[in-house]
């Protein structure tokens, strides 16, 4: 089986996107094999409320959820995120957050998002943070919106102990200490593999050697990315069958009980 | 795994990725035997893929368009140069299209010449794996000319690679592409297009300067750089769309779905020709996932290219 912790429904701002409806991302996933992914609004990136996001993907994956895994995106600085995320985990029955704090301006250290942290922790809710949205060289003239550095990343997992993140859209975590063996941070996270190299420098390779393989999970970024070249890092990975199954959907499966 | 690549030394590891997961399902097939011994790089570079497969002559190879060897003066360049062979290796791809870059730019005459002679070294080390590129700084007029004739006249280079030390259509850069078209050898050229300007690059060529050069020079075979490379790749797919003497290498980090299918509809898949540039499965994972036929594909991964290294004059 192969769960995807990095996928996506709804249009994008700057980018017109394929397989970006449940019906078309699902023909996608069985062209490639992909059994269940792990979805969140690409719209809801961009629109100003991003509960109208979680609206519409909640309309998307009904009748899907066997297959569609909905994450919510909160943003802590909007009106009403308690109410949205009461909604998004009793009403949609999401299990967990995509937070974008240079999308929506804020800090990951702040007050604010701290107590969106606790609350969807409360709940048992996963909380996964990309990156990146897009390759900043190609951005529109309109804005200009960085990578989350990584030490801010330290902080939070630092900050949040009993909390599980999945890092999506990463890479360079070997020179963090979040991809460091012996690192002193709580084992509260884990690397999403879709940015990482698995040949030349290899850093997937690195992070199973410093952390172990029960901390790297399989994602594509689809639609945003032709699923493919994160299949192929796991076609050529010198690794075990049984940390390869680790990867490719025990942990996820493992993380993302209902 | 479906088909195997078999390869001139029986040591070599299978690949992980077969020609069949890379064509969709084409039944094209492997790369001949024996190409190390070959009287020379170049005809290494051009020698059909049909001794261990029967297929038809030129078809079947996978050659990246767009690789690098490292520059000696970092100390793990030899194990970094063996682990571009071995992810080769793994991936399925037959020829790597090498130059070595100064780790400082402008390169200055005695940088270029020695990544020249390094790349030569390269490829007597992996003999038919390696075809080098001459890297130049047009800015050196006269030497970068003598070193393009030496490099591709006697060394057997394919081509030449220039990068950011001016942008493509300054006329310094004009006596390097009237020398490649003298040759017949094709021009990779480093370009992107950002929607900011790019302080580092100041002389950063994109799409439309290669299309402004390709129309005062027709003759010339330009390949603009990884249109993965992190510009806005639509952009650049839409500027290149009336030169037709412009290739596009797919290489580059970045896996925007879409890239690879607009580039066939847009500009079509004659024109496109396979690339990593050190983002291997990148490079791999767009092609495979691009929805075109297995023919359409093969074209790209290195029928194309082999087209253009075919062109070179006596």
């Amino acid at each position: 089986m192969i769960v995807d912790v990095n996928a996506y429904l709804g249009h994008f701002a700057f980018r017109r996107l394929r397989h970006n409806t449940a019906a078309s991302l699902l023909t996608l996933m069985d062209a490639k094999g992909i059994d269940k992914a792990v979805v969140s609004s690409a719209s809801a990136i961009t629109y100003r409320n991003a509960q109208a996001g979680n609206e519409e993907l909640a309309e998307q994956v009904r009748g899907h959820r066997d297959r569609l895994i909905p994450f919510a995106v909160i943003n802590p600085f909007y009106a009403g995120w308690q109410d949205d995320l009461k909604i998004c985990r009793e009403e949609f029955g999401m299990t967990g957050l995509r937070l974008y704090p240079k999308w929506h301006n804020y800090q990951l250290s702040s007050a604010c998002c701290r107590e969106v942290v606790d609350a969807a922790t409360e709940q048992g809710m996963v909380i996964s943070i990309p990156i990146r949205v897009e390759d900043n060289r190609g951005r529109s003239w309109l804005l200009n919106i960085p990578d989350i550095p990584l030490d801010e990343i330290v902080e939070l997992v630092k900050a949040h102990p009993k909390t599980r993140f999945i890092l999506l859209n990463g890479l360079g975590y070997t020179g963090s200490p979040l991809g460091r063996k012996d690192n002193g941070l709580p084992s509260n996270y884990a690397i999403e593999l879709s940015r990482l190299s698995a040949v030349l420098a290899n850093e997937l390779g690195q992070l199973i050697a410093n952390l172990g393989a029960e901390r790297i999970m399989f994602g594509t970024g689809m639609p945003f990315n032709y699923p493919d070249p994160a299949l192929v890092k796991l076609e050529v990975l010198d690794a075990s069958d049984a940390d390869k199954e680790k990867i490719r959907s025990q942990n996820a499966m493992a993380w993302l009980r209902p | 795994m479906s088909v195997s690549l078999s390869r001139s030394s029986s040591s070599e590891r299978e690949p992980c990725i077969s020609r069949r997961m890379l064509l969709k399902g084409s039944a094209a097939a492997a790369v001949a035997a024996g190409m190390a011994a070959l009287p020379s790089a170049y005809a290494a570079a051009v020698q059909p893929a049909t001794a261990a497969s029967g297929g038809p002559p030129g078809k079947g190879k996978v050659i990246d368009c767009h690789a690098h060897l490292t520059n000696r003066s970092r100390k793990t360049w030899e194990a970094d140069d063996r682990k571009l062979i071995d992810a080769a290796d793994k991936l399925g791809i037959d020829q790597v299209c090498c130059s070595t870059l100064t780790p400082h730019w402008p390169a200055s005459l005695e940088g270029f010449r020695e990544c020249n002679q390094w790349t030569a070294d390269g490829m007597r080390r992996y003999p038919g794996r390696v075809l080098g590129y001459c890297y130049v700084n047009p800015g050196y007029n006269r030497e970068a000319l003598e070193e393009i004739r030496r490099y591709v006249g006697d060394h057997g280079f394919i081509g030449i690679k220039l990068y950011n030390e001016y942008t493509c259509t300054e006329p310094v850069v004009f006596p390097v592409v009237e020398l490649a078209i003298e040759l017949g050898v094709p021009i990779l050229h480093h370009a992107s297009h950002s929607h900011y300007f790019v302080e580092d690059q100041p002389r950063m060529s994109d799409g439309g300067h290669l299309a402004e050069l390709a129309r005062r020079y027709p003759e010339a075979m330009l390949i603009c750089a990884h249109i993965s490379g992190g510009g806005d790749w639509e952009w650049t797919i839409k500027a290149l769309r009336h030169a037709p003497n412009v290739m596009l290498d797919t290489s580059g980090s970045v896996t925007d779905d879409g890239t690879v299918d607009m580039a066939a509809a847009v500009v079509g898949v004659d024109r496109l020709v396979f690339g990593c540039d050190s983002s291997m499965t990148a490079g791999v994972g767009k092609i495979r996932g691009a929805n075109l036929s297995a023919q359409d594909k093969q074209k790209i991964l290195g029928d194309n290219m082999m087209k253009l290294l075919q062109r070179r004059k006596a």
